[in-house]
């Protein structure tokens, strides 16, 4: 290949056939899709038939690296798990298994490790008849037997299939006992703590009955541009060092934003029916620091270690290890649901781990039962006996794993808020806080109609990390193909990851050319989307934003405008995009540009 | 803010401290290491890397920038560190659950077991067997002309040591000695959380000498991770 710091290779395995193969990835992919998401999307668009079932053979599950990966570039750990949503839906059906694409993104050291054993990606196809985990060290690739793991929970598998290996070297990715049974918002998980959370990449992996993939490699590809390549690391690893930031998300990872964005009246508390949580403080990264946290980790070469690691010391769950409160899983299962209980707190985000379950949603669809319950919707009854208060984490912990398990009323929740704001009824859909079935993440909205729009057009339903405007989402859908990560972009800027990325690969992008592949890559994502029967009536936001302005805090008194948001921010938007305002579908000429077809 | 700003003075006073030490010899105490008692050779013979697991945080920026110094490339006559491949690393990084991190790196043993198991002839020209120490910095030094490939010394490393020489079965050749990069540690240098110590003179007693990681991570994760009782940080 004459692109360098590629393979050119990917692992593609179908689990019906219990076929290995090796096949090539085209410079053409590469250069205008780069790797990560960006592979994915494309790989999507151009293999799926339209209305394909998420849960059926012909889906897709892939694992991709980008350029950045298994090089020691600081914090190059982002490994992105693509496939079709089983978890998101359109208003108007266009086929009964009509869904968004989803891509959902995860640190640590299972992306390297990929590349070390010789591959771009993994692409996993069909379903086993039985369970099954995927055994890589390099060259040697076998689907083993894991029937003996179906069932165990992420944190004791991660420590049982070690033992499966004379190298303690192998890095594994796995599911839990919710993405077995299916729970559409289950999340693929790496050392037990870190979480491709989003969009039920882990029920997908849970319907192709693969427990887990192994991975253990020895090589590194060549990069293009050797002396620029080392003169950038040192120049990088040099500004990492000396930043206030880097020392910022050392003391307090994303936990450090509980208090702030409370402060601030945008976070997600009370089902979003506030922004501001009066008790924050107790379950903040002080709060935390002072009470569990006992060291702070880090992803594969990353000079932040934003990850910390901690034991609760009291109560019931005294001797729980685990990792957080970070910013999305102390929101969504603490702010959220008003808990102020630390100890609590930490002991719903172990289980949420250890079920192998997404925090974000369960923690959403958990609220809006509790809203539903406080106004009456429904009672106690419909609730199998839990008594699903604000605050309560016993009650809490007891829908979590009925949840996990689809046991009663927690089949009817694995589907997510939509799903049962439309059994539910009475009016119960204005609370239900999602996008395209897809659960809000911990940002609220009344506060900046900017995130608004953040979750009102990501390609995977509601996602935070989408960015509000054109720039930041092209931006994002980039960053998410490199293997970088985003809390690092402080450290590089465009210009220093354009820089990496032309030393390694020797393509040789602009500005406008890389900016471009972002653009790229959102739009093919979009048009994926649009072909399942996506369009404008599929970007709206729950009615909560715009009827009901928060009622203390910071951010008393704001709300959203429809007028505001629809006909001013949304619709240029559209316009910025080059999609027709009228359906938010992207016009010829713009896919013409982008060279999509 | 302020917690910030003694994050900052910690890793700053830190490092002093071991510039202090390096200079004479003194007790010093490493948090999770244990007292030290620290005297130099005459000949300045004795250096080692010591590893503070505390800080530690798993991120093997060492085994990278081991991997890059020790497998340099050659581009027009210039050398320049290797991709930082870490499976050529001399220092590894194990993970365990709860997070815990150890990275394994040569004890620099002051009886060398490797160098007594080698069973190789006298390479005429050094006066030296395939594994000896090097007389100025203390490493382990190898001689593949003189090597039988046996792989005892990895053995010897394995049932008396922290296991850090691994017998590389492709080249027929041991891996894994620590040449303490000619004087500057690589790994010590870009720690991120200066985790890792470079100190010069005789260590007698420190804690975790010769264990492998497996239990100094199952010993460490006991100390942190208790359930009652506090926590180490």
């Amino acid at each position: 290949m004459k692109i360098k710091g590629y393979y050119g290779v990917f692992l593609d395995i179908n689990l019906t056939a219990g076929k290995i193969e090796k096949i090539p990835v085209s410079e053409n992919l590469i250069v205008n899709y780069l790797g990560g998401r960006g592979f994915g999307a494309k790989i999507l668009y151009d293999n799926l038939k339209p209305g394909t079932d998420p849960y059926g053979e012909d889906n897709l599950l892939m694992f991709m690296t980008g350029p950045l990966s298994g090089f020691p570039v600081p914090s190059a750990s982002r490994l992105t798990v693509i496939t079709k949503s089983p978890h998101t839906s359109p208003v108007k059906k266009k086929y009964p298994h009509s869904s968004t694409l989803s891509y959902s993104s995860v640190g640590g050291f299972f992306a390297p490790e990929i590349k070390f054993a010789g591959y771009d990606g993994i692409i996993i196809r069909g379903k086993s008849p039985y369970p099954v985990y995927l055994y890589i060290k390099n060259d040697k690739v076998e689907i083993r037997d894991a029937r003996k793991f179906w069932g165990m929970g992420t944190n004791e598998f991660d420590k049982k299939i070690k033992e499966e290996f004379d190298d303690k070297k192998f890095q594994v990715i796995y599911i839990g006992p919710s993405g077995e049974n299916l729970v559409e918002y289950s999340s693929v998980l790496h050392t037990a703590s870190r979480a491709a959370g989003r969009g039920g990449v882990g029920a997908v992996m849970g319907s192709k009955k693969l427990k887990a993939i192994a991975v253990r490699g020895t090589k590194m590809p060549p990069v293009s541009n050797h002396k620029d390549f080392v003169e950038l690391l040192e120049k990088h690893r040099k500004i990492f060092k000396s930043s206030g930031q880097t020392l910022n998300w050392r003391l307090n990872g994303t936990a450090g934003a509980l208090v702030s964005s409370s402060r601030r009246g945008s976070q997600a508390v009370k089902n979003y029916r506030e922004g501001t949580f009066k008790e924050i403080d107790k379950i903040g990264a002080e709060a935390a620091r002072k009470k569990y946290w006992v060291k702070n980790y880090a992803c594969y070469t990353c000079m932040l270690a934003c990850k910390k690691s901690g034991v609760i010391t009291d109560g019931p769950y005294a001797g729980i290890s685990h990792d957080g409160p970070e910013y999305e899983t102390g929101t969504m299962l603490g702010a959220n649901l008003l808990v102020s209980d630390l100890a609590g707190l930490l002991k719903e985000i172990f289980d949420a781990d250890d079920y192998g379950v997404d925090a974000i949603s369960i923690g959403n669809t958990i609220g809006f039962l509790m809203e539903a319950y406080e106004k009456g919707l429904i009672d106690i009854k419909f609730l199998d006996g839990i008594d699903l208060i604000w605050g309560n984490v016993d009650a809490i912990l007891k829908m979590m794993k009925k949840i996990v398990h689809r046991d009663g009323v927690g089949e009817l929740a694995s589907h997510g808020v939509k799903f049962l704001s439309e059994k539910i009824g009475k009016g119960s859909s204005e609370f239900a806080i999602h996008v395209k079935g897809h659960e809000l993440a911990a940002w609220n909205v009344h506060v900046s109609p900017r995130t608004g729009i953040s979750y009102a057009t990501s390609n995977r339903g509601a996602c935070h990390l989408n960015g509000g405007s054109k720039r930041s989402q092209d931006r994002g859908a980039l960053l998410d193909s490199l293997g970088i990560c985003r809390f690092a972009f402080f450290g590089y800027r465009n210009d220093g990851i354009r820089n990496f990325i032309n030393a390694i690969t020797g393509i040789g992008y602009t500005e406008a050319d890389f900016l471009k592949v972002g653009e790229r890559i959102f739009n093919t994502e979009k048009m994926f989307n649009v072909r399942e029967g996506f369009d404008i009536k599929d970007d709206v936001l729950p009615e909560r934003f715009f009827k009901e302005p928060l009622s203390y805090g910071a951010g008393k008194g704001k709300v959203l405008t429809k007028e505001g948001f629809y006909r001013k921010l949304l619709h240029n938007y559209y316009i910025e995009r080059g999609w027709d305002p009228k359906t938010s579908i992207p016009t010829k000429s713009k896919l013409k540009e982008l060279e999509i077809s | 803010m302020e917690e910030l700003k003694q994050e900052k003075r910690k890793t700053i006073s830190r490092k002093k401290f071991i510039e202090n030490v390096a200079i004479g010899g003194a007790l010093f105490l490493f948090k999770g290491v244990g007292m030290v008692s620290l005297s130099f050779g005459k000949d300045g013979s004795y250096s080692m890397i010591i590893v503070e697991y505390e800080k530690c945080a798993g991120c093997r920026t060492c085994e990278t920038v081991c991997s890059a110094s020790n497998h340099p490339i050659r581009i027009a006559g210039k050398e320049y560190p290797g991709l930082g491949n870490p499976y050529l690393a001399n220092i590894k990084v194990y993970s365990y659950n709860p997070d815990t991190f150890v990275p394994n790196v040569c004890q620099f043993c002051t009886d060398s077991p490797c160098v007594d198991a080698c069973p190789s002839p006298i390479n005429k020209k050094t006066g030296k067997k395939a594994l000896s120490k090097d007389t100025v910095l203390g490493n382990i030094v190898y001689d593949p002309t003189v090597c039988m490939h046996c792989g005892n010394c990895a053995r010897a490393c394995k049932e008396k040591s922290a296991g850090v020489i691994i017998f590389d079965e492709v080249n027929r050749r041991p891996t894994g000695m620590c040449n303490l990069c000619g004087g500057d540690p690589q790994c010590v240098k870009y720690c991120p959380y200066g985790a890792l110590h470079f100190v010069k003179g005789k260590i007698d007693k420190r804690r975790f000498y010769k264990m492998k990681p497996d239990k100094i991570a199952e010993i460490l994760a006991k100390e942190w991770y208790k359930g009652k009782g506090g926590k180490v940080q």
